[in-house]
């Protein structure tokens, strides 16, 4: 469906981006995931056709779109700040780009009317000005906007950063419900790694306009295929060449997920290396506590489940296990 | 060619305002001024230094060098004392009143210029309310008390501190309250507070302001002339002087040319100073100020009193000019007023008259055209220059901002001198004493501010918009009319209010360039100042005046009141949203900006 064959993108003598290759499937939710600055907005713009790229190719559904221009990729895009027309009405906003090709006012009411209903924008707030509207809903008219016109590729950037915590939540399950109902082909760009991992088919994860690693959630969270990557995506626990000799390994960078220590004998517990170690502080989530532990000279830290049982004191002894083929090695 | 350039050549309006901006900017920037530079040092084509020579022999055009160099560094350090005392008490100090204090020292922002100094002459002059009543108990004392040095500093302090008001109360603003709050905490006084903490966040704002007063001082022509007396002559009157005869034109110009250079070389020191770096607030989270109190009551007694002496000083020419509007000249120059002198009829002979309206007519007109056209032409340069960014454009951009640095007395002189013979660049024609050049100059003056206004407003777009709108198939012109012009409009009409205003008193140009039978206000009211022939002629000047203060303060209302409101009043999404893009910055008075000080 859509190719980065070779692509490099540079502004002046920096290079945003010195080789890209990516492919993303029909109807496929690929996500562009990296930390600011790393170019993963500028390769969105690039697919949009807002910058030219200083070699190769991009291709859409097999044909070359380079130096297509972007309203010829027929491309939806959902900007960072929605980039709605703050002199125009929420339905004058929907409708501009029926308005620029010339579409019948029937058809137009109809198509706009539709598209409304879709993202959940009542009558009433189609006739408000974009300005009056809450975030939340703003965000909506952006999407029905780039949906109106029945666009074969969704483009958005970052379209849930301007928003708190848990509207973010909720619009993001209705964001993948709309995707997985229209079956569009959908390219996100977040820095959020939870947003990435909970919304997306694949995702590709960029460092420096590079991409380390390109792969299901499970895979970029479970298999990481770069100490970038196992960094940036997931809370781990970096170990000490000591915990790592002890635990049989090779002397090497090695990290642990949280979720891999565990306080209780696991059932595979021939394959935990049991450890001993000091509790040195603990933090309450309400439904967990994360504890840290001092174990030969690494700080691991552990989650446990708020059960109702006292908790474990700082300063006290505590058994953990680990199994040594959950450390991921660079 | 480089791609910046093919996006500009595929555009044929591109092309078109370029085109339109290049022979602007040759016709009326830089062959006039090149002109006067070469008339003034080539003249016959080999270099001459006798206009030199002629300046340095002339007693009067070296004391009027003198002179303006004394008031340019008297008026620094006045209206730095005016100026930040009255910022102080009005938005600094828990003053009871400060509002009225407010209005009070804000009536400079509707009256200025020559309408001011007139104003103060037509009270404190030799014919003037005040200096008759006081003859009539002290006959002894004399009528031209008001007048040279001391007049034109005291009227010029008073007129000048509207720069204080706009940029210093706006930098005062942006003084983060939680270094106040820290400093008390940890035991400083009121006045230490102001002189270790507010006082040195000000400084880069107190610096400039100074700039532009010495500016101000340096180039000032309407006090001197009307208040000065044959005493106290400085460059601008002189320069319009010598610029009557052509024996003396040459010496004009010079003098024109050391004012532009002075100019040029005070503002690049102050380019320098500003870019080491200004930081009113370091915070991420700034707490909005909050007035403070003054607790040592000795203090706040003479703070309180001194800000109402000061009151009544501005406020008083205002309100006698209102006043005496609506009396016969003869009570007002004889200091003498009964309840029967009150009456609409001076109103009636301005407003009913053709002969007496005409000057206000004038003015209107040439300030509504050149606010329109230079408005409409520079929306589409400001678009082009914020559009495509490369040398060219950067060059369009410098050379369009040569008013900025340069005196208005010189670009009028520079335009007389180079279209008082058949010109190629205005296909082939005379415009010295036409009713064209004066407009032209009016453009001219107002181009810098509108086009950094212009290009701020479109800056003020984000950029997503046009790429929005670019990715749903708009082309550019369709993305212009639909998109970009209504957010840009507000902004738009707000610098064609502006511009309008500070036109519509002007002097310094009107007086080179007017056409004898289009006499603009700024010469009616100058004429009614000129000795005791005039006098019947003051009633009507205060009508004008008082016709003037209510369109300024209108324009003021209409830009700053109303915006005012729409960003700190009740949310309502459409207007703040729409002022917020519209915003015109506290940088832009209503009658006369930082780019162009009032002289």
């Amino acid at each position: 469906m859509i190719t980065f064959d070779n692509i490099e993108v540079s502004f002046g003598e920096h290079v945003a981006i010195p080789d890209l290759n990516l492919e993303i499937a029909e109807g496929e939710f690929f996500t562009l995931l990296g930390p600011s600055g790393c170019g993963k907005t500028t390769a969105l713009r690039t697919l949009a056709g807002f910058i030219d790229p200083s070699r190769g190719e991009i291709f859409i559904d097999g044909a070359p779109a380079t130096h297509l221009p972007s309203e010829k990729r027929r491309v939806g895009m959902v900007f960072q700040n929605y980039a709605l027309f703050p002199s125009m009405t929420v339905r004058q906003n929907i409708a501009f780009g029926l308005a620029v090709r010339h579409t019948k006012k029937d058809e137009t009411t109809r198509l706009v009317d539709e598209i409304a209903g879709q993202v959940e924008l009542t009558d009433a707030q189609l006739d408000k000005n974009v300005a009056e509207l809450s975030g939340g809903q703003q965000q909506r008219v952006a999407i029905a906007r780039a949906l109106v016109l029945k666009p074969r590729i969704l483009l958005l950037d970052e379209p849930l950063s301007n928003l708190d915590a848990k509207l973010r939540v909720q619009l993001r399950e209705q964001l993948k419900n709309l995707q997985s109902e229209l079956g569009i082909t959908t390219v996100y760009v977040t820095h959020d790694q939870e947003e990435a991992l909970t919304m997306s088919d694949r995702i590709a994860v960029f460092n420096h306009g590079v991409v380390e690693q390109v792969g299901t959630p499970e895979e970029i969270y479970n298999r990481s295929a770069s100490e970038f990557v196992c960094t940036f995506v997931g809370a781990n626990n970096r170990l000490s060449p000591a915990l790592v000799s002890r635990l049989g390994l090779a002397d090497r960078p090695s990290y642990l997920r949280l979720e891999k220590v565990s306080l209780l004998r696991p059932a595979d517990a021939a394959a935990a290396v049991p450890l001993t170690g000091t509790i040195s502080a603990r933090a309450y989530h309400g439904a967990f506590s994360t504890y840290s532990v001092d174990v030969d000279g690494s700080d691991l830290r552990v989650t446990s489940t708020e059960t109702g049982v006292a908790p474990r004191e700082v300063g006290s002894s505590v058994d953990l296990f680990v199994d040594p083929r959950a450390v991921l090695q660079y | 060619m480089a791609a910046p350039y093919r996006a500009m050549l595929r555009s044929p309006l591109v092309i078109v305002v370029s085109i339109a901006t290049v022979w602007f900017i040759v016709a009326f920037l830089v062959f006039p001024n090149v002109n006067l530079l070469v008339t003034t040092f080539f003249p016959g084509g080999q270099f001459s230094g006798r206009s030199v020579e002629k300046l340095f022999s002339s007693e009067r055009a070296m004391t009027s060098l003198w002179h303006s160099l004394l008031l340019a560094v008297t008026l620094s350090i006045t209206v730095n004392v005016v100026g930040i005392f009255i910022v102080l008490v009005t938005k600094y100090f828990e003053i009871r009143g400060a509002r009225i204090l407010f209005l009070g020292y804000a009536t400079t922002l509707i009256y200025g210029g020559i309408v001011l100094a007139a104003g103060y002459n037509f009270i404190y002059g030799r014919y003037g309310f005040i200096t008759a009543a006081v003859q009539n108990v002290f006959p002894d004392i004399d009528p031209n008390w008001f007048s040279g040095y001391f007049a034109v500093v005291i009227v010029m302090t008073f007129a000048t501190t509207t720069n204080h008001m706009l940029f210093l109360s706006s930098a005062l603003a942006k003084i983060d309250y939680q270094t106040i709050e820290a400093a008390r905490n940890m035991g400083a006084s009121t006045g230490r507070i102001l002189w270790r903490i507010v006082l040195p966040a000000l400084r880069p704002m107190i610096f400039a302001v100074t700039v532009l007063t010495f500016l101000i001082g340096l180039g000032a022509l309407t006090a001197p002339l009307v208040l000065g007396g044959s005493d106290f002559q400085t460059i601008a009157p002189m320069i319009l002087t010598f610029s009557k005869t052509s024996s003396s034109r040459d010496l004009a110009a010079l003098l024109a040319i050391i004012l532009g250079l002075a100019t040029i070389i005070v503002l690049a020191v102050m380019n320098r100073v500003e870019k080491s770096g200004v930081y009113f607030s370091v915070a991420k989270v700034a707490t909005p100020l909050q007035k403070q109190r003054i607790r040592n009551p000795l203090a706040a007694a003479v703070v309180n009193v001194v800000a109402w002496v000061l009151f009544v000083i501005y406020a008083t020419p205002v309100l006698l000019i209102v006043l005496f509007s609506f009396l016969d000249s003869t009570a007002v120059t004889t200091g003498v007023i009964t309840a029967s002198d009150f009456t609409l009829a001076n109103y009636a002979t301005v407003l009913g008259t053709p002969a007496v309206l005409r000057p206000f007519i004038v003015s209107v007109v040439y300030s509504a055209l050149a606010a329109v056209i230079v408005v409409g032409g520079l929306l589409f340069v400001a678009r082009v220059v914020q559009k495509y960014r490369n040398r060219f454009t950067a060059s369009l951009e410098y050379l369009l901002h040569i008013p900025w640095i340069l005196p208005t007395i010189l670009i009028a002189l520079a335009l007389i001198m180079s279209f008082d013979k058949p010109n190629p660049l205005v296909g082939g024609a005379v415009l010295t004493g036409t009713t064209v050049i004066l407009l032209i100059a009016y453009i001219v003056v107002k181009v810098p501010f509108t086009l950094r206004l212009l290009k701020a407003g479109f800056a003020s777009i984000p950029d997503s918009l046009e790429d929005a709108a670019r990715i749903l198939g708009a082309k550019s012109l369709f993305t212009f009319r639909r998109v970009l012009f209504p957010l840009v409009l507000p902004t738009a009409a707000a610098i064609t209010a502006l511009n309008f205003n500070s036109l519509l008193d002007d002097y310094d140009a009107a007086v080179f360039l007017y056409h004898p039978l289009y006499e603009p206000l700024g010469i009616a009211i100058k004429a009614s100042t000129d000795g005791e022939n005039n006098l019947d002629s003051m009633s009507i000047t205060f009508v004008y005046t008082v016709l003037l203060m209510i369109i300024m303060g209108l324009t003021m209302y209409l830009v700053y009141g109303r915006s005012g409101k729409a960003q700190t009043g009740k949310a309502d999404g459409r207007r703040s949203r729409r002022v917020r893009i519209a915003e015109v910055p506290t940088g832009a008075p209503v009658g006369h900006t930082p780019d162009e000080p009032r002289r």
